[in-house]
């Protein structure tokens, strides 16, 4: 069974770090007033948060130094990674998990934190929180369903989410363990030390900016790789401000993964929020999900 | 007679039953027996195909001219002219036209007609049988490292990774002595002459001499190849990558994915070709050059390795021939590879 690490308390701690991309501390402040004052949780605001070096949010070394401070920090319940970017590959084979894996802590965000999570289910089998990151806390953001779905996963609520039809939509019951995240990440991974066990499980993927032709050809990789044979389920999130080439692909990015899953006989749904935009829901990777895609609504329940 | 010529010369009547009991090239791993197609006589007939992007035949034409004057036939596929949105025609017809032209004995070549993507739609869908049994030279770069890489970590057969159709220049007299050397040198790996390059020594090189097969190609194609059955395999090989239209940060996530997938660690030598690197629009600027990005994943190896190698998405694109052994020679006042 997957580890589920502690659900948060009234008072816990959230340690708050950048491991990629460098944010200023101003766009991080509304996130953390909204964990201290409404949520009811304390925060512990890392010194990569705000610190910058060229593109990244610290030297490898100073990224690192201060997300290994907050796996290691038992007072630290959860870490939330303020905002993706580029830069987890560049330091999770230096992370040390020792203390991590005694004492699971949730670890919360998604783009390159994708690489976080499939590296912790693929070598610690411990659930993580692929959710909204402090951007999304800001100009009235953390009203919204989405930030406050990372709310009450974080408070242990299960999480039971029912989202429209879409025509491509394959109906079916799937269950199994839920998986997933950015899908230039999740090609970026594969027949590395963090790729993804996929079969029997619920994938989600999602993406954003990408060229249609390469959305193609990873999916081309995933499933030349055996990663979409033996799915549960799949869902696909948003795929968002999708780019093309002077010759047109001739697809939208739907149809294209419509095609690239359709010899296959398990649940598909399109449009599911997650995503880079606002429509983003907090999903635990690695708990066992009921995925039902029905005529009219589809669900995904704990 | 030396173990490589012997393999080299006995290729046009080997089955695939034989193959285990004739003398083995070794690669790194000590499993696969490394074979070239015959090289091309005069008169022999090059097919020309587009597994992946559309192409118009009268943009073929100049190449179609040029092979010609080598002494060569040309036969043109049915998907030169053939459509299908960015395709050059259909999945099946595209790997239609590529079966006919690995199964047409007549056919000593195949030179693809231009990149774009889409080879890696057909490739599992091609018929190799006839190929294995009766090798021929498959052409071209880019999205054609699909083929370069399958047939390296499948059959064993070497290929050449060089410019394709789309690059001969319509007008001879205005292009640039390079241009024409480097096509030139599709025309001298093809005849079966040993090849020799010569690159512009870099301050960040790394000095060394290595003896290796040589395999390689577009390194975005290349982690797209990563776990499936085209996967390459680098182990006791000289590699050489190149790339355009990338990010730095997306150039570095590459070399991280080569690196923890273990395809940097066991190598005999690093070669790396022309980067056309994009700017960041928002000027995010990564902090790292190329030469930074590559030198810190191989921190801990000793093999060679170069920089500014004339093979890329750029006009110094000399023919090179994966699949088959060369020497890297790097040193402070010269850089060369030649086979061997």
């Amino acid at each position: 069974m997957i580890r589920i690490p502690p659900y948060l308390q009234k008072g816990d701690t959230i340690g708050l770090v950048c491991p990629a991309g460098f944010m200023p501390v101003e766009r991080v402040s509304e996130c953390i007033r909204v964990i201290n004052e409404d949520w009811g949780f304390t925060t512990k605001v890392g010194s990569s948060v705000g610190r910058q070096y060229h593109y990244f949010s610290g030297t490898d070394e100073e990224r690192l130094e201060d997300f290994q401070l907050m796996l290691d920090d038992d007072n630290v319940k959860a870490i939330l990674c303020a905002r993706g970017g580029y830069g987890i590959s560049r330091i999770i084979d230096k992370t040390d998990f020792t203390r991590f894996k005694e004492n699971p802590k949730w670890i919360i965000g998604f783009s390159d934190v994708t690489v976080l999570h499939s590296h912790i289910y693929r070598n610690y089998y411990v659930s993580t929180l692929h959710a909204p990151m402090a951007n999304a806390f800001n100009e009235d953001g953390f009203k919204n369903e989405y930030v406050q779905s990372l709310r009450h996963a974080l408070e242990g609520k299960k999480i039971k989410y029912q989202v429209k039809k879409h025509e491509f939509n394959k109906k079916g019951e799937g269950i199994g363990e839920l998986i997933g995240g950015n899908l230039a990440l999740l090609a970026h991974l594969v027949g590395t030390d963090s790729d993804l066990k996929t079969k029997g499980r619920i994938l989600f993927i999602e993406d954003v900016g990408e060229y249609l032709y390469n959305v193609d050809r990873m999916l081309y990789q995933l499933k030349r790789s055996g990663k979409l044979d033996k799915l549960a389920g799949l869902i696909v999130g948003g795929f968002t401000d999708m780019k093309d080439t002077e010759r047109p692909f001739g697809q939208n990015v739907h149809e294209i993964i419509r095609d690239a899953v359709a010899e296959y006989d398990y649940p598909v749904c399109f449009d599911f929020p997650v995503s880079h935009e606002k429509e983003n829901y907090a999903l635990k990777i690695g708990v066992g999900y009921k995925l039902k895609v029905g005529k009219n609504k589809v669900t995904l329940e704990e | 007679m030396e173990r490589k010529t012997f393999i080299q010369s006995s290729v046009a009547t080997l089955t695939a039953s034989y193959l285990p009991s004739i003398p083995r090239l070794h690669d790194g791993e000590g499993e696969t027996l490394f074979v070239s197609p015959p090289a091309l006589k005069l008169g022999d007939v090059i097919g020309i195909t587009s597994p992946a992007g559309y192409i118009i035949n009268q943009e073929i034409q100049s190449a179609v001219k040029k092979m010609e004057s080598w002494g060569y036939k040309i036969k043109i596929g049915e998907t030169i002219d053939k459509r299908d949105f960015t395709f050059g025609g259909t999945d099946e017809e595209r790997a239609k036209d590529f079966q006919q032209m690995l199964d047409d004995p007549k056919i000593k070549a195949i030179m693809c007609a231009r990149g774009g993507y889409g080879a890696v739609r057909i490739i599992d869908k091609l018929n190799w049988e006839k190929f294995k049994v009766k090798p021929k030279w498959i052409i071209g770069f880019s999205d054609v490292t699909v083929f370069h890489s399958h047939l390296n970590r499948n059959f064993g057969i070497a290929s050449i990774h060089s410019k394709m159709c789309n690059s001969f220049p319509d007008d001879w007299t205005t292009a640039e002595p390079v241009q024409i050397e480097t096509i030139e040198s599709i025309q001298l790996a093809l005849s079966g002459i040993k090849m020799k390059y010569n690159a512009v020594p870099n301050s960040q090189n790394k000095p060394g001499v290595a003896d290796g097969i040589l395999i390689g190609g577009n390194l975005k194609m290349l982690e797209t190849l990563s776990a499936t059955k085209s996967d390459i395999n680098t182990a006791g090989k000289i590699l050489f990558v190149e790339d355009t239209g990338e990010y730095m940060y997306n150039i570095d996530r590459m070399f991280w994915h080569l690196k923890r997938t273990g395809k940097l660690s066991q190598l005999k030598g690093l070669i790396v070709g022309g980067f056309k690197i994009k700017v960041d629009e928002d000027a995010d600027d990564f902090g790292r050059t190329l030469q930074d990005v590559v030198l810190e994943k191989i921190k801990a190896f000793r093999y060679p390795v170069c920089f500014d190698f004339p093979v890329g998405h750029q006009k110094n694109n000399y023919a090179l021939k994966c699949g088959v052994k060369h020497r890297l020679n790097v040193a402070a006042n010269e850089v060369n590879l030649k086979e061997v």
